[in-house]
C-alpha cells in the first residue's frame, strides 16, 4: 500500500486517465444515444430565391435545429465541391425562380381542380409563362450512410409539405371566399407534390459508389488502433533497456541518439506495416467468408503505402515519447493504453466522427488516428489520390517528428 | 597536463539539480596512458559521477576534461569510437544469446563480416562462455552476465576501459578471470579507469588511485607509496584512515 502511495505518477495516472476517459467517451457516444433531431448536422444552404420560398424553406431549415446552417452564393459545381470535400454533410441548392415556379404550379394545380369540381369560371387561367420542375438540388456527402440521407430527406420533406399544403389551402380559400357555392369535398384530392427534391450525386468514380459500411470502416479503423497499440510494446522495451542499463551502454557508443532510434524505429515500423497487410487481408479475405461486405481498398497502392508508413512512424514516434517520459513499465502501458483508447475514441475509431457532437468533432482534428483514419477513408471510399491523402500524411509525420523531438530534448535535459 | 596523459581533468564540477552540494567538487587528475587507474571511495563519493562524465553520460557543471587529446565538450563522438565502458549494471538483452548480444554491440562500433564473428568466439573461447554463445543471456548465472558484459566493452579493442565496479557479484573464480584478463590488455596499451569498492583488489590491480571523498580527491598516487607514506598496512586500512569509519549514505 506504502509504495502504492509513493508512487505519485502512477496514481495520478490510474485516476486522472479513467476520469478523462469517462467524460470523453461519454461526450462522443452522446451523439448516437441521441435521436437525430438534437443532432447538428453542418448543412450548406445556396439559396438563390429571394422571395417566399427561400425564406420559407431557410428559416424552417433554422428553426429545425437539426441544422448548423452555413449560406454562401456558391455555383452548384463549387457548392457539389464542397461537400464532397468533407466541409459539409449536406448542400441544398434553391434555384432562382423558385417561388414563381411554385406559385405557377399552385395555379394550375387548383385551376385543374376546381375546373374538375366545375368551378372553372371562379378561377383565372393562368398567366404564368414560369414552366419547369421545381426542384431543390441536395448533395450529400460521399460516405453519409443510407439511413441517415432518408431521415434527412424525410425531414426535408416535412418542409416542403407543409408549405405546399399551406400555399395551396391559402389559394384554395382566397378562390373560393369569391364563390360560396364550391365544393369543399374537392380539397381531399391527393396533392401531387409540387416541390421536388434532385438529388446530385457526388460520387465520380466507381469505387466511390462504396457506402461506408461495417468492413469499410471497421478494418482500417481497428487497423490503425493496433498499429497504434505497438505504443505501449515500445515504450516498455525503451524501460526495460533503461532499468537494465542497457540504454547507458548505448549511449556510451558512437552513434547520435537519432541513429540508435532509427534502428529501433524500422523494427517496429516493419511490425507496424506486417499488422497492416495481415489486418487489411483479413477484411479481403476472410471477412466475405463470415458473410460480411468484402473490404475494397482499391488500386493505389503507392497511396495506401505511403498512409501505412505515415501511420506506423506517427505510432513508433508515440511509443519512443511514452517510454521516454514514463520511469516505470506500469506507468507507461497504463497511459499508453487508455491514451491510445482516448485518441481512438476521437479520431472516429469507434463512432464516425461525423455523428459527434460539434465540439467532439473539433476535438477529433488533434487525434492523430483521426489522420490516418480519414487518409484511408479517401482512398477506400472515395477513391482518392495521393494528392487527397497528402494533409494527413504531412500531420502524421509531424507528429512523428513532434514526438521524436520531444523525446530528445526530454533525454538531453534528463543528461543535465 | 602531461604529455603522458591518456585523461586530463581540470577543475572538473558537477552539481545536479536541486543538490545543495556539488556531487564533484573542483577535481583535477590525470591518468597516464597504459595505466590502470583506479578510483577509489565510499559510497556517495563521486566515482560513478566522475566516470559518468569522461563516458560522456553526464555534462560537467564546470571544468574541462580531454580523452585523447580530444575535447569532451566537441570531440564526444571520436572519443566513444575510442573508447569502452563496463558498466555496473548487466547491459545486456536477456532475449537475445551471448553471441547475438555481442554482435549487436559490435555493429554499433562500425565492425561487421567475419572479423567480428572470429573476434566474438575468440573472446568467448578466452572467457569460457564458448559454449554458451548461442543460449539466451537471461539464462546466465551472474558470473556468466559479468563477463559478457566485460567482453562488450572490450569487443572494438579500446584505447582506454572504463570500469565500473566489474567484479561486483561474481565468485572467486570469474573474478579472477576478469583481473587477469584485464592485466592483459593493459599489457597490450589499454588504458583501464576503474571503480571498485573492493580495496584488496584495487591494490593488486591499479598502477595508480586516486581517493575520493565527498566529491574531492583526497589522495592520489601509486598504492604502494600511499600505503608507505600513511604507515599503513594495506590499501584497506588506508582507505579507512583517510575516508573515516562513519557510515556514509
Amino acid at each position: 500500500m506504502l509504495i502504492l502511495l509513493r508512487d505519485r505518477g502512477g496514481l495520478a495516472i490510474l485516476f486522472l486517465m479513467p476520469m478523462a476517459m469517462i467524460t470523453i467517451m461519454a461526450l462522443i457516444q452522446d451523439a448516437p444515444f441521441r435521436d437525430y433531431q438534437e443532432l447538428k448536422i453542418p448543412l450548406l444552404l445556396v439559396n438563390n430565391d429571394t422571395s417566399t420560398l427561400g425564406r420559407t424553406i431557410e428559416n424552417g431549415l433554422k428553426t429545425s435545429k437539426i441544422f448548423e446552417i452555413t449560406q454562401q452564393k456558391q455555383s452548384e459545381a463549387a457548392a457539389k465541391k464542397l461537400v464532397k470535400g468533407g466541409d459539409y454533410e449536406i448542400g441544398i441548392i434553391i434555384p432562382a425562380n423558385a417561388t414563381e415556379l411554385l406559385n405557377a404550379k399552385v395555379n394550375q394545380f387548383v385551376s385543374k381542380k376546381l375546373s374538375a369540381a366545375g368551378l372553372s369560371d371562379s378561377v383565372p387561367a393562368t398567366t404564368a409563362t414560369v414552366t419547369g420542375d421545381l426542384n431543390l438540388v441536395i448533395f450529400f456527402a460521399p460516405d453519409t450512410k443510407k439511413s441517415f440521407k432518408a431521415s434527412v430527406l424525410s425531414t426535408l420533406h416535412q418542409f416542403t409539405s407543409k408549405l405546399e399544403t399551406q400555399t395551396l389551402l391559402d389559394y384554395f380559400s382566397k378562390e373560393l371566399s369569391k364563390n360560396d357555392n364550391a365544393a369543399p369535398a374537392q380539397t381531399q384530392t391527393k396533392i401531387d407534390d409540387l416541390v421536388g427534391f434532385k438529388e446530385i450525386n457526388t460520387v465520380e468514380t466507381p469505387q466511390e459508389t462504396l457506402q461506408l459500411n461495417s468492413v469499410q470502416h471497421n478494418v482500417p479503423a481497428w487497423t490503425i488502433f493496433g498499429m497504434f497499440f505497438i505504443v505501449i510494446s515500445m515504450a516498455g522495451s525503451i524501460i526495460k533497456e533503461r532499468d537494465d542499463g542497457s540504454y547507458t551502454r548505448i549511449r556510451t557508443m558512437p552513434g547520435s541518439y537519432v541513429t540508435v532510434m532509427a534502428g529501433k524505429i524500422s523494427a517496429y515500423l516493419f511490425i507496424c506495416l506486417i499488422q497492416c497487410v495481415l489486418m487489411l487481408l483479413v477484411g479481403i479475405y476472410i471477412l466475405p467468408l463470415l458473410g460480411l461486405p468484402t473490404l475494397v481498398i482499391g488500386n493505389n497502392m503507392i497511396a495506401i503505402a505511403i498512409v501505412a508508413i505515415s501511420c506506423g512512424l506517427a505510432a513508433t514516434g508515440y511509443g519512443i515519447l511514452v517510454g521516454t517520459l514514463f520511469s516505470t513499465h506500469q506507468q507507461s502501458s497504463t497511459f499508453g493504453a487508455v491514451s491510445i483508447v482516448i485518441l481512438a475514441a476521437l479520431g472516429g475509431i469507434w463512432v464516425p466522427v461525423y455523428v459527434m457532437p460539434e465540439s467532439m468533432r473539433m476535438l477529433s482534428e488533434i487525434s492523430p488516428l483521426y489522420w490516418a483514419l480519414s487518409a484511408f477513408h479517401k482512398l477506400f471510399i472515395g477513391g482518392g489520390t495521393v494528392a487527397a491523402i497528402l494533409p494527413y500524411v504531412l500531420k502524421l509525420l509531424l507528429f512523428f517528428i513532434f514526438t521524436l523531438s520531444g523525446a530528445f530534448l526530454f533525454n538531453k535535459t534528463k543528461k543535465q | 597536463m602531461s604529455a603522458n596523459a591518456a585523461i586530463h581533468v581540470n577543475r572538473l564540477v558537477k552539481t545536479y539539480k536541486g543538490a545543495d552540494h556539488p556531487a564533484v567538487d573542483s577535481i583535477t587528475f590525470d591518468v597516464p596512458k597504459g595505466a590502470i587507474y583506479g578510483l577509489l571511495g565510499p559510497n556517495g563519493a563521486g566515482k560513478t559521477t566522475t566516470i559518468s562524465i569522461l563516458c560522456g553520460l553526464l555534462v560537467p557543471t564546470q571544468g574541462d576534461v580531454s580523452v585523447l587529446g580530444l575535447s569532451l565538450k566537441s570531440q564526444l563522438e571520436e572519443i566513444k569510437k575510442r573508447i569502452g565502458v563496463v558498466p555496473q549494471d548487466i547491459a545486456l538483452y536477456p532475449t537475445l544469446t551471448a553471441f547475438e548480444n555481442l554482435q549487436y554491440i559490435g555493429n554499433m562500433y562500425g565492425l561487421k563480416g567475419k572479423s567480428l564473428k572470429e573476434n566474438i568466439n575468440k573472446q568467448l573461447e578466452h572467457f569460457g562462455l564458448i559454449e554458451n554463445a548461442h543460449k539466451f543471456v537471461g539464462n546466465f548465472s551472474g558470473g556468466m552476465k559479468r563477463r559478457i558484459n566485460l567482453i562488450a566493452g572490450i569487443l572494438h579493442q579500446p584505447e582506454i576501459l572504463f570500469l565500473d565496479e566489474p567484479t561486483v557479484g561474481v565468485d572467486v573464480q570469474s573474478r579472477n578471470v576478469i583481473t587477469e584478463y584485464l592485466h592483459e590488455i593493459n599489457r597490450a596499451g589499454c588504458t583501464i579507469v576503474y571503480t571498485s569498492h573492493l580495496m584488496e583488489e584495487a591494490e593488486n590491480l591499479c598502477s595508480e588511485i586516486a581517493i575520493i571523498d565527498t566529491g574531492t580527491i583526497i589522495a592520489s598516487g601509486q598504492p604502494k607509496a600511499l600505503i608507505a607514506e600513511n604507515n599503513s598496512a594495506n590499501l584497506e586500512q588506508l582507505f579507512l584512515k583517510l575516508t573515516g569509519k562513519k557510515l556514509r549514505d
